[in-house]
């Protein structure tokens, strides 16, 4: 029980120094100092113990993208070929390949990047929604790359990430507006192309983000405006949600008001699902892809 | 690794024919011919210049497609064989070397969790027999180049019925070879759009009606009014981009409008070369504007200081709007071109 508190510090810390880091990453992150300290004598132990300390990661961090590294972590771990007999050296192997995860992961925002900003042209009018560190990559990227464009942020509520996010571009020296949710049929006119980021990816090629993304996704799709989805491919996660009610109730709320709360009906959802046929297109680290190649490379890793 | 003279004479007379030739949407070739000229100058350059390792090849055939690609930037055959040729390449060395490695290649979740060590090839290993397999290959390559049009055609039947009425929008050797083949077995009518203001819409219904088939040519603003009577609009186009959008001749984008109003299916020839890696995005090449003398003439006289005349080639067409492909090795909807894509080319050649 010690060592599960000592977990969710840990992951906590990693946050608090790292803000710019993936919540997914500090998560594999914090696994992996698990991993090295645990004391189980048998592969099937190592994997129990791994799943309750993923279930305790989700009870401080509920949202999709800590699922989702957990899961990839767990997956790394049955997937990887151990030769050796003896527990110990095949220990130390996953924890060298889970360092080497981590590295080829650390770098997949910069491949996203590189590949988004060619499809900003100059004069551009881009609309996005709350706050994304990816996103913010792309538009660092493209400024960088002495390309004129204005920002339109949605204000996001309930807590008003959309500012924190113009204040960061307003550091790049981008023009930035923060709009009222409410306002984003409104603009929809003005702007050349919407970018946001993503919490996960689901297998039908939809996305999980921020409460609000569906309204936007639709509004661009009814005003014929490419709707891009900028994610990691470690977001890519094993769900198929039919309808926003199929998304499972540990995404949607905060860990704290799951514990809390008695009626979840009454409580505001944090985020939502928007489905493939309102996204143009998603860019990842393994390339651009239309939705439907999502499923595909899902399909590769869960063999 | 130094190129014969030659050689290199033959690779400029290409370059020269290239520019010449891509004057226009009347080319003076097809994309075909373009297609198997590039892939057969890839295998000379394969066969008489000087490497020693597959990574030299390699180099030396992107250098070398870079300029080709530079000459007439619209013409996009020209890079996909040279994508094809360099995977080939690959898929030769990796063979050679004993490891199945070929599917390992791609990028994929699957291989960010299993590789170890950052998968860094150099491809610098000297094997004797790369130089006969990667020439074998390329003939493979080119053998199937030549077959294309004949496979597409072949599927003809499938597709097109007793007295149906088929709608076309200016000339594709493709679609020609297509409705050919199925008028040998059933009677149905075709309408051509002419398609200006090169109006190429014309010769194509000329070498239809040779071939006993019932043609209409009627005027481009005509093609919504016509198109209530239209069964199945079948088109070439002139690439085939990575979301399964189009870049055809100006005028589908409209066409492919009207058919979606009707609930029209829309049908696109065309072969695998076609298949391109780019998007849309990239500004400078996608669009090609000629003279615009076939819109205003330079004889008009005054009105031409007043007033800004311009002559695009090509329009972009969302994959959205597309019923079905026809290729050479079957029919697939647009949303499945990316996984034909990734079989075609290496995704680290997307970019020569």
């Amino acid at each position: 029980l010690f060592r599960q508190t000592y977990l969710q510090m840990y992951f906590r810390t990693q946050i608090s120094q790292d803000p710019d880091v993936a919540s997914a990453a500090a998560a594999i992150r914090s696994l992996l100092e698990f991993l090295k300290r645990d004391q189980s004598e048998t592969l099937l132990g190592l994997r129990e113990n791994l799943t309750e300390a993923i279930r305790r990661l989700g009870e401080a961090d509920s949202s999709v993208a800590v699922s989702s590294g957990g899961e990839l972590f767990l997956r790394f771990i049955t997937l990887t070929s151990l030769e050796h007999l003896d527990f110990s050296q095949s220990k130390n192997l996953l924890v060298e390949r889970g360092e080497l995860f981590l590295n080829k992961i650390s770098l997949s925002r910069n491949k996203v990047a590189k590949l988004c900003h060619t499809f900003i042209k100059d004069g551009a009018k881009i609309l996005t929604h709350s706050s994304s560190r990816v996103v913010l990559k792309v538009l660092e990227n493209a400024a960088a790359d002495k390309k004129r464009f204005s920002v339109y942020v949605t204000e996001s509520q309930p807590d008003s990430a959309g500012k924190l996010m113009a204040e960061k571009l307003r550091r790049l020296n981008i023009p930035v507006t923060v709009i009222l949710d409410a306002a984003v049929g409104y603009i929809m006119e003005k702007v050349n192309l919407v970018i946001v980021g993503a919490e996960g990816v689901v297998e039908s090629g939809g996305i999980i983000n921020k409460i609000g993304t569906y309204q936007l996704a639709v509004c661009s799709k009814a005003h014929n405006k490419p709707f891009y989805v900028v994610a990691e491919s470690f977001k890519f996660v094993r769900l198929f949600p039919l309808n926003q009610q199929d998304v499972p109730a540990q995404f949607k709320y905060k860990a704290d008001i799951l514990k809390t709360a008695e009626d979840l009906d009454k409580e505001h959802p944090m985020i939502d699902y928007t489905p493939p046929s309102l996204i143009t297109l998603l860019f990842t680290d393994l390339g651009v892809l239309t939705p439907s190649a999502v499923s595909d490379e899902l399909i590769k890793i869960y063999l | 690794m130094p190129v014969e003279v030659a050689l290199s004479e033959r690779i400029e007379a290409f370059l020269a024919e290239l520019k010449r030739g891509g004057s226009g949407a009347g080319t003076l070739r097809g994309s075909g011919e373009t297609a198997r000229e590039t892939t057969a100058l890839l295998r000379r350059i394969t066969g008489q210049a000087q490497w020693s390792s597959a990574g030299d090849l390699m180099e030396i055939i992107r250098k070398e497609g870079r300029r080709m690609m530079a000459t007439q930037p619209s013409e996009t055959t020209v890079g996909n064989m040279v994508r094809r040729v360099l995977k080939i390449i690959r898929e030769e060395y990796a063979r050679l070397r004993g490891s199945s490695e070929v599917t390992d290649q791609q990028e994929s979740l699957h291989q960010l969790l299993t590789s170890g060590g950052l998968s860094e090839e150099n491809f610098g290993q000297h094997f004797k027999d790369l130089r006969a397999n990667v020439i074998e290959a390329i003939n493979e390559l080119l053998t199937e180049l030549e077959a294309t049009t004949d496979h597409i055609a072949m599927q003809a039947l499938e597709h097109i019925h007793s007295n149906e009425v088929i709608m076309t929008i200016g000339r594709s050797r493709t679609v020609e070879a297509f409705l050919k083949d199925a008028a040998l077995k059933r009677k149905f009518h075709v309408i051509v759009a002419e398609c200006a203001p090169f109006c190429q819409g014309h010769e194509m219904a000329t070498s239809l009606s040779e071939a006993g088939i019932e043609t209409t040519v009627i005027a481009d603003a005509a093609i919504f009014a016509v198109m209530s009577r239209v069964n199945k609009v079948i088109i070439g186009t002139q690439t085939v981009l990575a979301n399964g959008g189009l870049r055809a001749v100006n005028g589908t984008h409209t066409l492919a409008l009207a058919a979606r109003h009707h609930s029209t299916p829309l049908i696109v020839c065309a072969p695998m070369f076609k298949l391109s890696p780019q998007f849309h995005n990239e500004e400078d090449t996608f669009h090609k504007f000629v003279s615009p003398h076939e819109v205003l003439p330079f004889t008009e006289g005054e009105i031409l200081s007043k007033v800004n005349v311009y002559c695009p080639v090509f329009d972009y067409v969302p994959p959205e709007l597309i019923t079905l492909f026809i290729s050479n090795i079957g029919g697939n909807a647009p949303s499945y071109t990316y996984r034909l894509m990734s079989e075609l080319y290496h995704p680290e050649d997307h970019e020569l």
